[in-house]
């Protein structure tokens, strides 16, 4: 990649810069001024909204956990994450391995199939599948939601996969296949550990997409127990909005996995966008 | 269930499908086959099961009068009903509205591209910075504006800095509508950007070398070589960002004014949502859910076409 700015002196640079770091103030302001938010008395917040707080304190945490069973709802989403995730890598590695270096009749279809699939939207899902869901019991019940969102993951998962296991050098698939070993050898122990950044690229993306879910989510769980994280932020929203500092606080609990992640693994957001054009 | 059903026509037609296949497949065995056929074989069931059975059972709802439990066949009546309702009107306008913020996001997204294309100190970090709100669920990011733009909120804080009597945005239709598009742009700036600048790094670098030799200066080459260079990208950003408009809105909606003032707010996504959750309007719903897939499929294919016109010429 050529050095563009060296047709650029030096003086065009600054403004260049200026304006890079006031659009950047915009995205960083307001998530930063509810982290601080979240850490006032409601009364601070009330007497100067806009100003620095004046002390700051953990009490928002501790009523919100609580109270608005936080805690529980955290830990329900990490249990529809896990299990989801783990179900749909497994299925799409499955699929895409085989789609992608397995003499699969229509393979060239399938693929085919799965990107028109991944246009349909989640409101054109969400009647049939919570009647359907409702039918054989499983509204209100977190399997019901992690096949869901294995299953409309899963368009979009293969497509990445087959991509991925077809990029990886041919000659050493080929080698395991001479030396005799079949296919869950092949895929566990000589394709899967070639394709960690493509799979970890993966993860990630599907992390950060069934983490904010929320129409699905918020359907499929109607009960108080089982919420997850998202649609629970949504009502205390509704809720409290004369609270700022516990919303604040909601806020933060359920933006910041998907920030922690986007700063520790930026490479393998970055990288998994240019395939992830159709979403 | 699904998978024999599916094998079979398949098969007959790999036949012409060779030009995938891997190579060596001369000595590929019959076992390997069917060993390809049950790893592909749980997706496309899933698949099978829980979305492409849904569309063709949605289409069925959308047939009948139905409150989830029994079902009354009434034919075109939810089509005939909903089309006629001029609530439907003023949604589909509401929705027209929001695209307002399609050239808004292409603006700032284009912006952002072509300056982070000159790879000034730290423009990877920035790309980054930009790409936060992506990461974040829309009831994240409707929450935070909603907060913002609350009426005791920062945003009225500063107004008042200057005298301005507080505003309430979410009691007007239009001020209400102005705050979504502000969060929408906010949040959905940074993917565009990112996907801009991977089509301005494809432009070959030459090109630029060549034109700064001949004196073009820096607006000149925006204007002659950069823009015309990712016609393509921009047509397919624009296109992402008006299925967007059509889709996405529910999180947004449902955390920063519940489709209110009235329905002054109420997106198509979000009245699919209404009539089937909150009136048990389950056929008309699925109908809505029906013509607002027509639409945005229509309108890929249109934008598509134009498109490809254009680039042809």
């Amino acid at each position: 990649m050529s050095n563009v700015s060296a047709t650029l002196p030096r003086k065009a640079r600054v403004p260049i810069f200026v304006v890079l770091v006031l659009v950047g103030i915009s995205i960083a302001y307001p998530i930063l001024y509810l982290a601080f938010t979240a850490f006032r008395t409601r009364a601070d917040y009330l007497g100067n909204p806009f100003g620095l707080p004046s002390e700051l304190t953990l009490q928002n945490f501790i009523s919100v956990w609580n109270n608005y069973g936080i805690g529980r709802a955290l830990l329900n989403t990490v249990i529809v994450v896990a299990v989801g995730l783990t179900v749909q890598l497994l299925v799409a590695g499955l699929a895409g391995f085989a789609l992608a270096r397995y003499p699969v009749p229509g393979a060239r279809y399938i693929s085919g199939a799965l990107v028109s699939v991944m246009l349909i939207p989640s409101q054109v899902l969400i009647i049939p599948i919570y009647l359907l869901l409702s039918r054989i019991g499983l509204v209100g019940s977190l399997p019901g939601l992690i096949l869901v969102y294995v299953a409309t993951g899963l368009p979009f998962a293969t497509f990445f996969l087959i991509v991925t296991y077809r990029s990886l050098d041919t000659s050493v698939l080929e080698a395991a296949r001479v030396d005799g070993a079949g296919f869950w050898r092949t895929f566990l122990s000589v394709a899967s550990p070639m394709a960690i950044p493509g799979l970890a690229t993966l993860l990630v993306l599907q992390f950060i997409a069934m983490w904010n879910e929320l129409l699905f989510a918020y359907i499929l769980l109607p009960n108080d127990q089982l919420r997850l994280i998202t649609p629970a932020l949504a009502q205390i929203g509704g809720r409290f909005t004369n609270d700022q500092p516990f919303v604040a606080v909601g806020l933060i609990l359920t933006a910041l996995p998907p920030l922690l992640l986007l700063s520790f693994a930026a490479k393998y957001v970055m990288s998994g966008l240019g395939a992830s054009f159709g979403r | 269930m699904t998978s024999p059903v599916l094998a079979a026509p398949v098969a007959s037609a790999s036949a012409g499908a060779t030009g995938a296949r891997p190579p060596g497949r001369a000595r590929w065995r019959t076992s390997e086959r069917l060993v390809g056929i049950a790893a592909v074989a749980p997706a496309v069931v899933l698949v099978l099961g829980f979305m492409v059975y849904p569309v063709c059972y949605a289409i069925w709802i959308s047939f009948n009068k139905t409150n989830g439990l029994s079902f009354d066949y009434v034919g075109l009546d939810n089509y005939t009903k909903l089309l006629a309702d001029p609530l439907l009107h003023k949604v589909f306008l509401t929705n027209l509205i929001f695209l307002i913020s399609v050239p808004l996001v292409i603006l700032a997204a284009l912006v952002c591209s072509v300056l982070l294309y000159e790879r000034i100190r730290g423009w990877r970090f920035f790309r980054v910075l930009f790409f936060v709100p992506n990461v974040l669920s829309t009831a994240v990011i409707g929450l935070m504006f909603k907060s913002l733009f609350s009426y005791r909120g920062p945003i009225n804080a500063v107004l008042a800095q200057f005298g301005i009597p507080p505003v309430d945005f979410f009691a007007g239709a239009g001020s209400a509508i102005f705050v979504i598009i502000i969060a929408l742009v906010w949040s959905g700036f940074g993917y565009q950007t990112i996907i801009l600048l991977s089509g301005l790094s494809a432009i070959n670098p030459e090109i630029f070398e060549a034109a700064t030799v001949d004196g073009a200066g820096w607006w000149k080459r925006l204007w002659y070589i950069t823009l015309p260079n990712i016609r393509g990208v921009l047509a397919l950003v624009s296109i992402l960002n008006v299925l967007y408009t059509f889709t996405a809105l529910f999180g947004f909606i449902f955390v920063m004014t519940a489709g209110g003032p009235g329905y002054d707010t109420t997106t198509l996504d979000y009245l699919i949502y209404t009539l089937a959750f909150s009136s048990t309007r389950l056929g008309e719903g699925a109908a809505l859910a029906v013509m607002v897939f027509l639409l945005i499929g229509g309108l890929t294919a249109l934008q598509l076409r134009v498109f490809r016109v254009s680039e042809e010429n």
